[in-house]
């Protein structure tokens, strides 16, 4: 056990030197907060939107796969240290063990569960319709009418390759 | 060996403790971080009886992987902070009995397996060459399985993560 | 015995021995200072050289050639207003920083430093008649230990970004999070090739291994046993890679991408909170490199040339072969513009996990051929053929199942997995 000491001693020098870091910037530097200071960082803007809610499946899969490769990982160690003498007998436990593994990979992908680009592209319409009115001529200010994303087109684009 | 006894004691304290957090608090990212809690203090418990490479696999899996697993499932169910009522139950005894039959399930497996076992008095480390052995010779089968239960995890994540 | 070999004689003797007591804590000591030192000179030597880079002059007031700027930002940032914002979870919120800070230090002490591994060498040094290894501590697991505090650091990171309640940390926490556990897989995955070659998790023993003289260059004179020769490249360039991903360091520092996110994770993070972030971000940087140099390029180990005494050669070998890392991470952050996240998920995933599994598993059956007497270059080249082979048909179905999986998204929409 006599090994982790000095990491001990190294964890709880770490520990002291960042409680110690907060103590002394308590002590020196100014308390002048505001609401304005306190309130989610938006580049100095009102923010208009609020924190997205959630977030897409798809990270969940990703830690999810992130385990079945941990465990591999963590069954190859301790074969990669012996695995002369296990020789043929380990190496083919070892492949069962990998082509499951990669199996379960390849249905993953297979699925586009770890494809991450943007799939649809949108098309723009033209701006100015050929009969111009002032309305058409003359759009509204901010961000609708300035171009409609509802056109959507799925078929024609490829991954990755979108605005 | 005293030494390591008051430490083995403490941080069972303080697992015990987290434990109890874990299912008190009505923070969901609270809770997990108890869980963390809880999961180091038993990576340091193998430490502290020789088994490294054990302890540190529950560093990497566990505390790596698969807390990390659940914190991506809060986030991105409800990303949003604070405390959330919905977290306690109304119907608490049944979890409660399900945990408490675990528990004495568990314990009676491992005191009727190991009975009168004793750690080496030397406190010598079981090294990795130990634990690999005894993978590809006793737990060849269980290892193998391991893989088909990985497989058959990741299917059912898959089916239901696809909205359809 | 060999197990017993790899540990830290110093711990072998009498554990309650004040004398060993004050030479760990000795040793503790030089390595934080050690660390923050060559922390404060690493950052101020990235601002130079990209500086020069960009034909600009870069920090040059505080002390000679600037070198004090790295201490005076630091001082200076303990003098600024601590904000901890109203939506915050604040005791996560404070709680962070540590969970950032801890993993950087604690990953270096298992890194070895010095010593002398010339000439058979165990890189022993005497200190008041105790031998001991010029490194914190080797325990068993040794490497291993450095991936459990990389997955330990993700927390910080994960917790900084969600506790600050506002979108831009929490947006780049879970792209970084996300990033960082999938590099982490290969990261390990290319460790394996190592533990294939020297059969020890210790660092020590790792580096012991890499001693001496390797293969010929061409049958004209020996190259050093390094495991980046020995093991080919390959596993080199993913753990080059890999580390790069987890360090978020350019070109995949998506998880700071400021056109995009601000400052990342760390948006909220103003004052000491923010210094701690920034130096755990830059001993991550020197630590992995330290990591990089033990199991690649022999650590400590080299020829011991004379002039100096033989001990010192293994620290003046060391830190050569770290700076050059180091400035290769300043060169690529100076070069190569940042990768788009799909590229990123793509690289990680479908190129480099992929290939570190077949190259640990290539490896391994060479060796187990050869160990059955196999060892002939043509019984070498029926084995690697037949592997090849294997690989292409795995390889291919691979390919087949992205091209699927891109189909069914345009298919079905990106809505699917959403």
């Amino acid at each position: 056990m006599g090994q982790y000491l000095p990491i001990l001693a190294l964890l709880i020098l770490a520990v002291l030197f960042a409680a110690i870091s907060f103590v002394a910037s308590g002590l020196f530097a100014p308390k002048r907060t505001t609401s304005a200071k306190r309130a989610p960082y938006e580049c100095g803007v009102e923010p208009a939107q609020d924190t997205p809610d959630r977030f897409p499946v798809r990270f969940f899969l990703v830690a999810m796969i992130f385990i079945v490769f941990d465990i591999e990982i963590i069954f190859l160690y301790p074969w990669a240290t012996i695995f002369r003498q296990l020789g043929l007998f380990g190496l083919v436990a070892m492949f069962i063990f990998a082509f499951a593994v990669f199996e379960s990979f390849v249905y993953l992908i297979g699925n586009g569960a770890l494809d991450w680009g943007p799939v649809k592209r949108a098309v723009r319409r033209e701006l100015v319709d050929p009969g111009r009115t002032a309305n058409t001529t003359i759009r509204r200010v901010g961000a609708e009418g300035r171009m409609e994303f509802d056109d959507v087109d799925t078929r024609t684009a490829t991954p990755g390759e979108a605005a | 060996m005293v030494a390591q006894n008051i430490f083995f004691g403490i941080m069972a304290a303080i697992m015990i403790w987290a434990a109890l957090r874990v299912v008190t608090t009505k923070n969901v990212v609270h809770a997990a971080l108890w869980l963390v809690i809880v999961l180091a203090g038993v990576a340091g418990q193998f430490l502290l009886l020789g088994a490294e490479f054990v302890g540190v696999t529950q560093i990497l899996v566990y505390i790596g992987a698969v807390v990390v697993l659940f914190l991506f499932g809060i986030m991105l169910t409800r990303a949003s902070m604070g405390e959330d009522e919905n977290v306690n139950l109304p119907n608490r005894i049944v979890p409660a009995t399900v945990g408490v039959l675990l528990f004495g399930l568990m314990a009676f497996a491992t005191i009727d397996y190991w009975r009168d076992a004793e750690l080496p008095k030397d406190g010598s480390p079981t090294t990795v060459e130990a634990v690999s052995d005894s993978i590809f010779s006793d737990f060849i089968v269980p290892f193998e399985a391991t893989s088909v239960l990985l497989l058959a995890a990741l299917i059912g994540a898959i089916v239901v993560a696809r909205k359809e | 015995m060999p197990a017993i070999f790899s540990l830290d004689p110093l711990f072998l003797g009498d554990a309650g021995n004040l004398e060993i007591l004050a030479i760990v804590l000795a040793k503790v000591v030089i390595a934080f200072a050690g660390l923050m030192v060559s922390v404060m000179l690493m950052v101020w030597w990235e601002r130079k050289f990209i500086s020069d880079l960009q034909n600009r002059i870069g920090p040059n007031r505080a002390g000679p050639f600037g070198i004090l700027q790295t201490l005076a930002d630091g001082i200076k940032l303990f003098f600024k207003e601590d904000l901890i914002p109203d939506q915050s979870d604040r005791f996560v919120f404070k709680l962070a920083p540590y969970l950032s800070l801890v993993p950087a230090f604690l990953v270096f002490a298992v890194v070895p430093i010095g010593g002398d591994f010339s000439n058979g060498g165990d890189g022993l040094i005497s200190v008041f008649g105790n031998d001991t290894y010029v490194q914190l501590a080797d325990p068993h697991i040794g490497i291993l230990f450095v991936l459990a505090m990389s997955s330990i650091a993700v927390y910080g990171i994960m917790l900084a970004g969600w506790s600050s309640g506002s979108k831009y940390p929490l947006l780049g926490s879970v792209r970084a999070s996300a990033q960082m556990v999938s590099y982490e897989a290969a990261l390990g995955l290319a460790l394996v090739a190592v533990l294939l070659k020297t059969g020890s998790l210790s660092t020590t023993t790792i580096v012991r291994e890499q001693a001496g003289e390797g293969p010929e260059f061409l049958g004209l004179f020996p190259m050093p046993d390094w495991n980046v020769i020995v093991l080919g490249v390959v596993p080199f360039i993913i753990f080059f890679i890999a580390t790069t991903a987890e360090l978020n360091r350019p070109p995949f520092d998506l998880v700071e991408a400021e056109q995009e996110i601000v400052g990342g994770f760390h948006t909220e993070y103003s004052s000491i909170r923010f210094a701690l972030f920034f130096l755990a971000e830059f001993m991550n940087v020197v630590t992995m490199s330290a990591v990089m140099v033990t199991l690649f390029f022999g650590g400590p180990a080299g020829p011991d040339l004379g002039v100096l005494p033989a001990a010192l050669w293994g620290f003046v070998w060391f830190f050569a072969k770290l700076f050059v890392f180091l400035c290769l991470f300043i060169g690529l952050r100076g070069t190569l513009p940042r990768l788009r996240y799909d590229q990123l998920m793509d690289l990680g995933w479908k190129l480099l996990i992929p290939l570190a599994l077949g190259w640990v598993l290539f490896l391994a059956t060479l060796d187990v051929f050869s160990d059955r007497g196999w060892t002939s270059g043509g019984e070498r080249l029926v084995v690697t053929g037949v592997f090849l082979a294997a690989m292409l048909v795995f390889a291919g179905l691979l390919m087949v199942a992205i091209s699927n999986g891109k189909k069914a998204r345009e298919r079905d929409g990106e809505e699917v997995f959403g």
